[in-house]
């Protein structure tokens, strides 16, 4: 641990791969595929250009956004390219820590039926294995970047209703699943985990597989009538009304947030920071507006890194046709990080 | 038990969720506290429905969601619900039901009798439908015939309403007056399961027996009739193309079999086939066959079963070959927490300028507003 952070602080600069080779006998290591080479002491930005892959034409679910999100933030000057880390695609190897070896072997090769394909809402293909495993790879990469620097948001990520042995809605790996398993650690001093998800669809896949899990907490905050209708069981879920409004739903997550980490103590949170929630939102049932997101980002990262907490945020859901409206809606959330970032000297 | 039952019909309608996603551009879905029979279009954003119990029933203005109709700025209508806008009470079941166009009146028939109830929607910042006036039938019917349907109705211009249970007590009533001014010369007595104005004068009496009768209310000549394709299984329901495929005509029997012919040539018959339907569980006075008004040759089927079923018949030939719809709604049958066999669809209902847009009605009291994705060709 100690040699990580000597490695990884501004004033040295190694590229990972040399890192690897050098004298590292636990393999901690980033998974990114370069190491953000130039002095960067912004907030870590976590974004591959393959987080997307070709649909079907009309296809509903708005890959377009990824790139999107990126574009917008650098456009706006929020970001710049040199904050930007590329994640490593996710190995097999690190994928089975929750899923299942069958469904893994099943899922790269496209033996998945078409009662399955079905119902995880895409047609297999090799580009959507690729993109997943990017995406997956993207979100453990900011939780070991928010580990050494405090904070780091990915431009995708938020696949909570895949379960270990088969995809749903959308979500064919669980990155936050996976995140937090590998965070976790197999010693005997696990890390604690607290996964925050306030994106509008309860976290069924991610409270399934650490329903036994004491060292990882989730946490759910989802409109009740919003799919999965059939909700699994999160160590907190709270399920809200239709049409919920800006105030009481932050008021919702203040009363909740701080005596959480006061109770459990996490040593890393992982925030799915959805914008389905919005009231623009295609499938979501509540009302909030963007600045309702913007707070409620700004509130947990604040929240939670003022307490010493680091986190690293995903994007999880949202649905709109217009991919450039819910790119920028996306992008709230990097917006109330930079925010935070400065507030808190980071 | 029922925990597990719960969970896995969850389950079942998660499947469905995002089946949905797919397969329609929009869907909404809301549920009366009773079924209806009927729907029909009050305005271009409204519809009327009432329910048939035996006794009393409510009738319903519902508005559609609003989402449904904000094109292009989808986002900034927040309003996905169905609403009731207008409501009133009826002493008898509503088996028919239409709206006078141009009015906010619309008329009713219970299925018992062959008059009329004439009802007025809201006014005056009213939220009530009530009975403004009634119409006599031309005969009271003796028995109770085989089919369910009462009087049929069909209004046009000018308040004026075409109205019958048989094919020999047709008559067009001027609603304001209660002045009759127009009795077709009919030989018959058929009990009618349609009638349907295809142009301003010009209007289809649909029979049970398959016989549709094809008359002018400027002429006082004898309707031309274009006799039941025979040998088939009676009931049969009709219905006359209005807008895209206007000129056509189709029947539909109770065993699946259709057949368009043409207003031109009436006696021939253009094309037909046989349906793909579960014609052992159909319910007479619940089938409804509709053309598309703005779909060329897309016919909508439902009453069969639990589903709503569009055709294409342009590939249809001389001789009743099989065919498969074009897409089937299932919403109806999934959703339904009853036996798979029990919910049917007790109506169906194009929007006027959508191309494929419905609304549809179940036993089960729900209602459905979709907009379904043609998945034929590759982009729409």
């Amino acid at each position: 641990m100690m040699c990580i952070k000597q490695i990884f602080s501004r004033t040295h600069r190694l590229k990972v791969g040399q890192v690897l080779e050098a004298a590292f006998t636990s393999s901690r290591c980033f998974h990114g595929e370069q190491q953000v080479s130039r002095e960067s002491s912004a907030l870590p930005i976590i974004h591959h250009s393959r987080y997307v892959c070709d649909l079907p034409p009309n296809h509903r679910f708005p890959m377009g956004k990824f790139p999107r999100v990126l574009h917008f933030l650098i456009k706006d000057q929020v970001i710049t390219e040199e904050q930007v880390w590329v994640p490593e695609i996710a190995s097999k190897e690190l994928l089975s820590c929750v899923h299942t070896e069958e469904y893994l072997n099943d899922f790269f090769i496209g033996k998945i039926n078409e009662q399955e394909q079905r119902r995880t809402g895409f047609p297999w293909s090799e580009g959507i294995v690729r993109r997943c495993r990017y995406e997956t790879g993207g979100t453990v990469l900011a939780a070991e970047v928010a580990l050494q620097r405090g904070l780091a948001c990915s431009t995708a990520g938020g696949t909570h209703h895949a379960f270990p042995s088969y995809g749903s809605g959308y979500c064919l790996l669980n990155d936050l699943a996976v995140a937090a398993k590998y965070l976790m650690g197999v010693s005997s001093h696990k890390r604690k985990i607290l996964i925050v998800d306030l994106d509008v669809h309860q976290g069924d896949g991610t409270a399934f597989i650490f329903k036994e899990e004491p060292c990882v907490f989730t946490f759910s905050v989802h409109c009740g009538k919003n799919f999965p209708l059939r909700k699994q069981q999160s160590d907190l879920d709270i399920s809200l009304d239709d049409g919920m409004e800006d105030n009481e739903y932050l008021s919702t997550v203040e009363t909740h947030l701080p005596l959480l980490l006061e109770t459990f103590r996490p040593d890393l949170v992982l925030y799915d920071a959805g914008v389905d929630p919005h009231w623009e939102d295609e499938l979501g049932r509540l009302r909030l507006t963007d600045q309702g997101l913007y707070q409620r980002d700004l509130y947990v990262m604040k929240t939670v890194v003022s307490r010493g907490v680091p986190v690293a945020a995903v994007i999880g859901g949202g649905y709109s046709r217009d991919n450039d409206k819910l790119a920028l809606r996306h992008s709230i959330l990097h917006r109330a990080a930079t925010q935070v970032w400065r507030d808190c000297g980071m | 038990m029922a925990e597990r039952g719960e969970a896995d019909f969850n389950d079942i309608l998660d499947d469905w969720f995002i089946e949905t996603l797919k397969t329609y551009k929009d869907l909404h879905v809301y549920q009366l506290e009773h079924p209806t029979q009927v729907i029909e279009w009050t305005s271009g954003k409204t519809v009327c429905v009432a329910g048939y119990s035996s006794s009393k029933n409510e009738i319903l203005e519902l508005q559609l969601p609003l989402k449904l109709f904000a094109e292009e700025n989808k986002g900034l209508c927040a309003e996905r619900d169905f609403k009731v806008v207008h409501g009133g009470f009826t002493e008898g079941p509503v088996r028919c039901l239409r709206h006078v166009p141009g009015t906010r009146c619309v008329v009713t028939n219970d299925g018992l009798t062959s008059d009329l109830q004439v009802w007025t929607v809201g006014g005056d910042d009213s939220d009530v439908i009530r009975r403004t006036g009634s119409v006599a039938g031309r005969k009271t019917r003796k028995k109770k015939s085989d089919s369910e349907g009462g009087s049929r109705i069909a209004a046009r211009h000018s308040s004026q309403v075409l109205h019958g249970a048989q094919s020999d007590d047709i008559q067009l009533t001027q609603l304001t007056s209660g002045q009759i001014l127009y009795t077709p010369e009919m030989t018959s007595s058929d009990p009618l399961s349609s009638l349907q104005f295809v142009s301003d004068d010009v209007f289809l009496a649909g029979c049970c027996n398959g016989n549709v009768y094809i008359a002018d209310t400027r002429a006082s000549a004898s309707p031309q009739l274009s006799p039941a394709p025979p040998g088939e299984s009676v009931p049969w329901w009709t219905d006359a193309a209005a807008g895209a495929s206007s000129g056509s005509f189709i029947r539909v029997s109770s065993s699946g079999r259709a057949e368009i012919s043409d207003l031109r040539n009436p006696g021939a018959a253009v094309s037909r086939a046989q349906l793909s339907v579960q014609s052992r569980r159909c319910n007479p006075g619940h089938v409804t066959v509709s053309w598309a008004p703005a779909l060329n040759d897309c016919i909508a089927v439902s009453g069969f079963s639990g589903l709503v079923q569009i055709y294409n018949t342009s590939g249809w030939g001389a001789e009743p070959q099989e065919v498969q719809p074009l897409f089937e709604h299932r919403g109806h049958a999934v959703s339904s927490q009853s036996d798979e066999g029990d919910v049917f669809v007790t109506s169906q209902l194009w929007h006027p300028e959508r191309p494929r847009t419905l609304l549809s009605a179940a036993s089960d009291g729900s209602v459905h507003v979709w907009d379904w994705v043609d998945q034929s060709d590759g982009d729409r």
